[in-house]
């Protein structure tokens, strides 16, 4: 066989590596070797139990038993446990639900959208987030459900022909609520499971007990990797990806509508769907940063999730931060612009006027929930914008404390929807003055152990990265990577 | 003719043994049972505990109720279930019956509906001439007390129970030994009974020794004695407060503690009535310590304290009786009023300007002299015959409780009988009325609970009998009504306990014959009303002997007594912080402590503190802050913590919460009576604090130089309905005065905000095209301008409607359950405000936002324009009540109509019931509830059963009354047969009245067909004053309001200040107010 002529034998091509600021940090630090990944990913689930597993899981599960406790007691004596009266007929168990609907958000948003644009940092993430995204639907169903006073009749939210021949009432937002949700989580765990597939195909391989490897090749569905499998899966992912997509922006706006179809100042607000779909990401990346943060540290991931992908989500975070920001300031204008009294009322009285600063500005006496107002300011339109500066965004201590402060935000930002919308609405004599019950406190703090005990239960059986999914994006893995990939790595 | 009622028939949520009547018949057990002399079952009790026993003496009384003896008209001795039905009985048709209600010493005249044999709901007598068919709230919620489970059920000598035919012989044997009577003593409470006064005198002619006394804790017969004495004559004062056009109330709150509220009322409401701008109305000025609903609906209030209400009455009397002879003393005794002269003197003109015309009314609290006082001045202004009429009456010659209790500790009485009446609670602490009663030998006392009068192991006479009472649903009567028209208390069912009446007690004491109550009702009849039978049956049926009411007296006044009383009148001097004044006062809903185990009225906001199951230490807020326990009221303190203070008066000490009040003259206080009961029943139990603990026999309404120590202590809740007391300059309530609605009848429809523009809707409202297939459209108009607050509306739906009471600690979380409430704001300044009261419930928008949001169609609407709600659809979201912008819609958080209230929170999964486990309970009975058995079989039988009884997790509502609306359909349709006329209408008199509106003394609301031009109701929402709550919201309410007017004078000092009512003017500052521009031109200085 005759050798093919070089093309070009007098000048060999020399392609300069680009100028240091032009750069990318690689995905995958220190030029691991796909062999290196596998262990490592594999390894977090087939190594021993970690001491620090097991305590938190022992505590997990106890705060999850305290949610069964309370949602029993609560079922068994009546909604009246709750702090909920007259006017405020929604409380902890709405702010719950939103809350935990827009962690949500995250998961489906770095593994669908962010999968449509390319966005090739998702691997390293995309798989507990949307681990993430689906605890905490769960953790948020459970809230309608239980939050109704007749739980045994939840059912009739769904249409299902029942003896009552009547159908559900279409035109409720909590009705849309029913489907938007139930469609979103199970659309997020067949994405999920899909891109699953070959990873439990590669756990079944490695597996050394007989019990692993049936478990693990049951759900690996027959895996082999053939190109056929390949190429179907490919063709599946994307497939699902868009069907994804729009679910995304669909729930929160949903959700947020629940709120804007009503007719009371502070929740009949057209800003609301995009305002709770920005508020939605931007909580779930907060999310996502406070469980990676240290996760990568103590599953010694740090080459996988790199400091790079948490500045990149830090940036998603400044900038769905921002959006929220802006419609805090938007909400204040139209209160004041729409020339409605009681909606002007509802943001200066209710809500801003703080015995400090609005208050007396004003002269106002200080809202009922002042003190829960501010705390939403601080940490959803103040505190993200440290991420401008690229120390935060690479200190993890400082993400870590951020990513928390979003979190605690958002909760605030719905309660500031929820709670101090209704108790000084219309007509003064039915003003009232919220507050929650112990087993309000406890119910939440309980979703917490439900949350936990199975994100470590993931984390334990389940590998935490897609690990086919991050060996595609090694340098190594390019063949047209111009510098012959393996060497040097810096573009992709 | 009203027919025979059957045998108290089988109720229809009755014990399941009742379906197997004849088989139970059979049994030997239940022969014994009903071979027993009758009300054998009250006498099964041992003791007070075994209550529990209850069950079985209620289904065995049921039984005998059936098969032997009753028919609570007269002994029909049916045995079996009707093999003939009785003639106009259809089981499930509710049947009515005529009977009254007894007050002190009048009564209410009442129809009430029996269903099965029970009665359900109390409505006022419309054929009365006097009467609108309106009642008060204690006549609404007397129904409840029927039914108390707390009641006294046996007949106990010395504490240990005994059977009702031994309580008989031995109140026979008792009677025997009397001799002429000496040594027994007889403490009776008032009462216009005919046939007591009968009783009386045919047993003082038997014992002519024997004593007589009367005692009430709050004697609102005042008028009566200073009328006598003035006129010299056994006459009573008949106010005709239509008639008048200037009225002076001087600390008389006619329209919420006085005697005949509900004819007060109404006689009031119609004096102030408007339709066009042509129309008068009267004016009222009311002097007073307290604010009391007479101030709330005052045109001018002066706010005094109650030590100064004697010199504005002596100077007002000075102004208009002058020249007099007492007119040195007048001046003497008017000389620290001169301050408020500036107020006093255009009142007085504004009296003397509409002679004839006007009418001056003094209250309990006032002494003697002030009752004579006002009496002159009616005199003077030419009022008497024309705005209060003076009509003949009995002298009453019976002593007081201070007598007895002086006979009682000198020995002298050997034999005391109660009957009714509480004196070891209430009577005046200087008496020690426990220990005088201790001192008679024997103790006979008739009452309705065992309380802290019946046997009391600590205290007691050597022999004590304490006898169960009936109610008056249970037992004959008669009474008069305020203007003496004689009434027959009918009752309606066998005494569920076998309780006796003070009639049947005084019978058999003074060894009378016959002692059934009913014979000496119908004996007492046949003198007065003819002796035929029709006679006595038409009396029945229409429920008054017509023509009865008491003849007007030709009387002459004679100024003697007045003169000589201001001789011996001493003013009292001016209070200070560290002498305060303290005002004792009958309680809105407990009355003297009556109604204290009533849970409907534990629970009804007070009408102007709006606070429920407790009273509280009355404060001003300037004197809260001089004492330093005023507590700033701010959106967070909901819960109301207040300072909890030491009242000491005279070296007796009590110690209870503040409660700040607007509108309370300064350094007095307000205590009201009938709370802090000892031994009540669990309801009453640890309500409020104990008042009449400070008072004594020489300061019985009014006392001077209180101390007041603040204990720290801020531990003690205060539950009240509403927490908010200003309308923020809302456009809620609307309110003018007279000059602006005459100008401008419409002014309260300029008010509004705007309306945004009505664009194609994405949804068209389904009401708009079936609202062609509905026969009638439903709507409501109330009129503000007519009610008062009194919150007669509020118990009776409660009592149709089956709504359940939440018990404090809920109400504390807002969490009651009143469908229709009675909203009160204050505005002006905070220490002398004016006050609005607005009765808010569904008001059934026709673009209902509640609907729109329910996801499982549980709120809906019909076809005649109701907002319906299906209990049985909801699963209780509760967006409904978030997106009702009246937030008029109740939550069942817990199962209140099957729980135990102290019980709420405490899960079924880890509690029991009479010992058993209460999920197992549940699991093994379902119907069973979860209440003690016996409470629960009474809770039962209060319920109305054409409406369902809610369980918990469901949304409920005012429903306009549905279930009367369809009764009244299905009732048309029978009648029309195979004609068409199936349509109701208010011409023929089918159109069914709401339970709010017929119980409203005022007429103030109005439900019918608007789509019926001709009804009351498109009437009333043509008048131009008509406006609707939260109109720029576009919900189309179907309830609208007519806005309400003022009608102050204009000579007076606050016009000249405020020329608009106070909550105008808030709108017109505030930022709901849509400018000047659409107001009338000129300003606001024009209104």
């Amino acid at each position: 066989m005759a050798a093919a002529p070089p093309l070009n034998e007098a000048a060999p091509i020399q392609v300069q590596a680009p100028p240091q600021a032009l750069r990318r940090v690689p995905l995958v630090a220190n030029q691991r070797g796909v062999g290196w990944l596998s262990d490592r990913i594999a390894g977090v689930i087939e190594g021993p139990t970690p001491a620090w597993w097991k305590i938190s899981f022992g505590i997990s599960l106890t705060m999850m038993t305290v949610c069964f406790a309370m949602i029993l007691y609560l079922m068994s004596t009546g909604v009246g446990v709750w702090g909920l009266q007259h006017p405020v007929m929604w409380g902890w168990a709405i702010i719950n639900f939103v809350w935990w609907i827009g962690i949500g958000h995250a998961g489906t948003l770095i593994s669908a959208i962010l999968f449509l644009l390319r966005q090739r940092w998702r691997t390293s993430i995309n798989r507990a987030a949307e681990a993430m995204t689906i605890f905490a639907v769960m953790c948020a169903g459970i809230f309608p459900l239980i939050h109704i006073g007749r739980i045994w009749y939840g059912w009739w939210l769904f249409p299902i022909p029942n003896s009552n021949g009547i159908w559900p009432q279409f035109r409720s937002p909590l009705m849309w609520d029913v489907f938007a949700v139930s469609t979103y989580f199970t659309v997020s765990v067949l994405f999920w499971y899909m891109g699953l597939i070959p990873d439990m195909a590669v756990m079944r391989d490695r597996a050394k007990t007989k019990i692993r490897k049936f478990g693990y090749g049951l759900f690996a569905l027959g895996w082999t990797g053939s190109n056929r499998h390949w190429t179907n899966y490919e063709k599946a992912y994307l497939i699902l990806a868009g069907l994804s997509t729009p679910l995304v922006l669909s729930v929160h706006s949903i959700v947020s509508l629940d709120f804007s179809v009503s007719q009371l100042p502070g929740w009949h607000t057209t800003i609301f769907p995009p305002y709770f779909v920005a508020g939605a990401v931007y909580s779930g990346f907060g999310m996502v940063l406070t469980l990676v943060v240290p996760l990568r540290r103590m599953l010694k991931l740090e080459d996988i999730i790199t400091v790079r992908h948490v500045e990149l989500m830090c940036k998603v975070t400044l900038a769905t931060g921002s959006i929220v920001g802006y419609a805090y300031m938007m909400e204040f204008f139209i209160a004041w612009y729409s020339g409605n009294p009681y909606e002007r009322f509802l943001f200066l009285h209710n809500r801003a006027a703080d015995p400090f600063i609005l208050g007396p500005l004003f002269h106002v006496a200080p809202a009922p929930y002042w003190w829960a107002w501010w705390p939403m300011i601080f940490c959803n339109a103040i505190m993200p914008q440290l991420f401008w500066f690229k120390k935060v965004r690479t200190s993890m201590l400082t993400v870590f404390v951020l990513s928390i402060l979003v979190n605690v935000g958002m909760w605030f930002e719905r309660f500031v929807i929820v709670v101090e919308s209704l108790p000084r609405e219309f007509i003064p004599s039915n003003w009232g003055y919220y507050s929650p019950t112990w087993v309000d406190i406890l119910q939440f703090l309980g979703t917490f152990g439900l949350f936990f005990a199975f994100f470590l239960l993931f984390i334990r059986f389940i590998p935490l990265i897609a690990i086919a999914e991050v060996k595609g994006v090694t340098p190594q893995a390019d063949p047209h990577h111009p510098l012959g990939g393996a060497k040097t790595g810096d573009r992709h | 003719m009203k027919t025979i009622p059957p045998s108290c028939p089988e109720p229809q949520i009755g014990p399941k043994y009742w379906r197997s009547l004849d088989q139970l018949a059979e049994t030997p057990e239940f022969r014994q049972w009903v071979e027993r002399e009758f009300p054998a079952g009250a006498s099964e009790f041992t003791d007070p505990v075994s209550r529990r026993n209850f069950v079985k003496i209620m289904s065995a009384s049921f039984l005998l109720a059936g098969l032997g003896v009753t028919g609570c008209r007269r002994p029909v001795e049916n045995i079996y279930p009707f093999v003939k039905m009785p003639e106009g009985y259809l089981h499930g048709v509710p049947q009515y019956f005529a009977t009254a209600m007894p007050s002190r010493r009048g009564a209410v005249p009442l129809v009430v509906k029996s269903n099965e044999g029970r009665p359900t709901k109390i409505e006022g007598n419309s054929d009365l001439p006097d009467s609108n068919g309106g009642t008060d709230h204690l006549a609404q919620a007397a129904i409840l007390s029927l039914y108390d489970p707390d009641r006294a059920m046996r007949f106990a000598l010395n504490g240990s129970a005994q059977t009702r035919q031994a309580a008989l012989d031995a109140l026979t044997a008792l009677g025997n030994a009397q001799g002429d009577g000496t040594g027994l003593a007889f403490l009776m409470e008032q009462s216009g009974s005919p046939s007591r006064a009968r009783l009386r005198q045919a047993i003082a002619a038997k014992f002519p020794a024997a004593r007589w006394h009367v005692y009430e804790p709050i004697d609102l017969d005042l008028g009566r004695q200073a009328a006598s004495l003035a006129y010299n004559s056994p006459v009573f004062p008949f106010y005709k407060l239509d008639e008048a056009r200037v009225i002076v109330s001087l600390d008389c709150d006619f329209i919420g503690s006085e005697e005949n509220m509900h004819g007060n009322i109404r006689r009031f409401a119609r004096g102030r009535a408007l339709k066009g701008r042509e129309d008068s109305m009267s004016r009222l000025y009311a002097v007073e310590s307290l604010f009391t609903l007479t101030g709330v609906n005052a045109d001018h209030r002066l706010r005094v304290p109650p030590s100064m209400i004697l010199a504005v009455l002596a100077r007002l009397a000075g102004n208009i009786l002058s020249p007099f002879e007492g007119d040195q003393r007048l001046r003497k005794l008017g000389a620290p009023a001169q301050a408020h002269d500036n107020w006093i003197v255009p009142c007085a003109q504004d009296l003397k300007a509409n002679q004839g015309m006007s009418l001056v009314m003094a209250g309990y609290r006032l002494p003697l002299v002030a009752h004579l006082l006002v009496a002159a001045i009616n005199e003077t202004l030419g009022a008497v015959g024309r705005t209060v009429e003076f009509r003949q009456t009995q002298p009453s010659t019976e002593g007081g409780l201070a007598d007895l209790a002086a006979a009682l500790n000198a020995g002298q009485v050997r034999t005391l009988v109660i009957l009714g009446g509480n004196p070891a609670y209430n009577a005046p602490a200087d008496l020690n009325w426990p220990q005088a009663q201790a001192k008679a030998a024997t103790v006979v006392r008739l009452g309705y609970h065992e309380d802290e009068t019946s046997w009391n192991p600590a205290t007691h006479a050597a022999t004590h009998w304490d006898l169960p009472m009936a109610h008056f649903l249970e037992a004959w009567g008669d009474a008069r009504t305020a203007d003496g028209t004689l009434v027959p208390i009918q009752p309606l069912i066998e005494p569920l306990f076998g309780g006796m009446t003070e009639l049947e007690v005084l019978a058999v004491v003074g060894g009378l014959t016959p002692t059934s109550p009913y014979e000496i009702a119908r004996e007492t009849f046949r003198s007065i009303g003819g002796k035929s039978e029709d006679d006595w049956k038409k009396y029945l049926h229409d429920g008054f002997l017509a023509n009865s009411a008491a003849p007007a007296a030709n009387v002459t006044y004679g100024a003697g007594e007045l003169v000589r009383s201001l001789e011996q009148i001493t003013p009292a001097p001016a209070p200070g912080k560290d002498r305060l004044d303290v005002v004792f006062y009958r309680d809105a809903k407990l009355d003297d402590g009556r109604h204290n185990n009533n849970g409907w009225l534990q629970e009804l906001p007070d009408p102007i503190t709006k606070l429920t199951w407790d009273n509280a230490v009355l404060l001003s807020p300037a004197t809260a802050k001089a004492l330093g326990v005023y507590t700033e009221r701010n959106a967070q303190n909901q819960k109301f913590f207040n300072h909890a203070v030491e009242v000491t008066l005279n070296n007796r000490t009590i110690r209870g919460p503040v409660w700040v009040q607007p509108g309370m003259a300064d350094d007095t206080l307000g205590l009201a009576l009938g709370y802090g009961r000892e031994k009540t029943g669990r309801v009453g139990r640890g309500a409020g604090f104990n008042a009449y603990k400070l008072r004594a026999s020489d300061s019985l309404y009014y006392a001077s130089g209180a101390l007041v120590r603040d204990t720290g202590d801020a531990s003690y809740e205060l539950a009240t309905t509403q927490s908010h007391w200003s309308m923020e300059g809302r456009p809620v309530v609307r309110e003018g005065n007279l000059e602006q609605f005459r100008k401008d009848p419409a002014f309260a429809q300029k008010m509004k905000l705007e309306e945004p523009p009505v664009v194609a809707p994405l949804y068209p409202n389904p009401l708009d095209t079936t609202r062609a297939n509905g026969l009638h459209q439903w709507g409501m108009s109330i009129d503000l301008q007519r009610c008062v607050g009194c919150s007669a509306c509020m118990v009776a739906c409660q009592s149709e409607n089956n709504i359940p009471i939440v018990g404090k600690e809920m109400v504390g979380k807002s969490r009651e359950m009143h469908w229709i409430r009675l909203d009160r704001y204050y505005a002006g300044p905070v220490e002398d405000p004016q006050a609005v009261t607005q009765p808010m419930l569904c008001q059934h928008c026709e673009a209902a936002p509640c609907e729109s949001v329910c996801p499982v169609n549980a709120t809906s609407h019909d076809d005649e324009g109701l907002n319906v709600m299906t209990y049985n659809r909801c699963v209780g979201t509760r967006y409904c009540s978030n997106n009702c912008p009246y937030k008029v819609r109740r939550f069942n958080f817990f199962d209140y109509n099957r729980r135990p209230l102290n019980h709420l929170y405490k899960s079924p999964l880890v509690t029991e019931t009479d010992g058993e486990w209460e999920l197992l309970r549940w699991l093994n009975n379902p119907d069973k509830g979860n209440l003690p058995e016996d409470e629960w079989q009474l809770a039962r039988l209060v319920k109305n059963p054409d409406v369902s009884v809610r369980m918990r997790g469901v949304m409920e509502k005012c429903t306009l009354c549905l279930q009367r609306i369809e009764q009244a359909k299905i009732a048309a349709k029978v009648k029309a047969r195979d004609s068409d006329h199936i349509r109701l209408s208010e011409k023929e008199g089918t159109v069914p009245k709401t339970a709010c509106q017929q119980a409203c003394p005022a007429e103030a609301i109005v439900f019918g067909d608007i789509s019926d031009a001709d009804s009351g109701v498109s009437k009333a929402k043509s008048q131009e004053r008509t406006y609707k709550v939260l109109d720029f919201l576009l919900t189309k309410p179907r309830c609208t309001y007519l806005a309400r007017v003022r009608n102050p004078n204009p000579e007076m000092p606050d016009y000249k200040e405020h020329s608009l009512p106070y909550t105008s003017e808030e709108f017109d500052k505030g930022a709901f107010s849509p400018g000047e521009s659409q107001r009338e031109p000129g300003g606001k200085g024009a209104l």
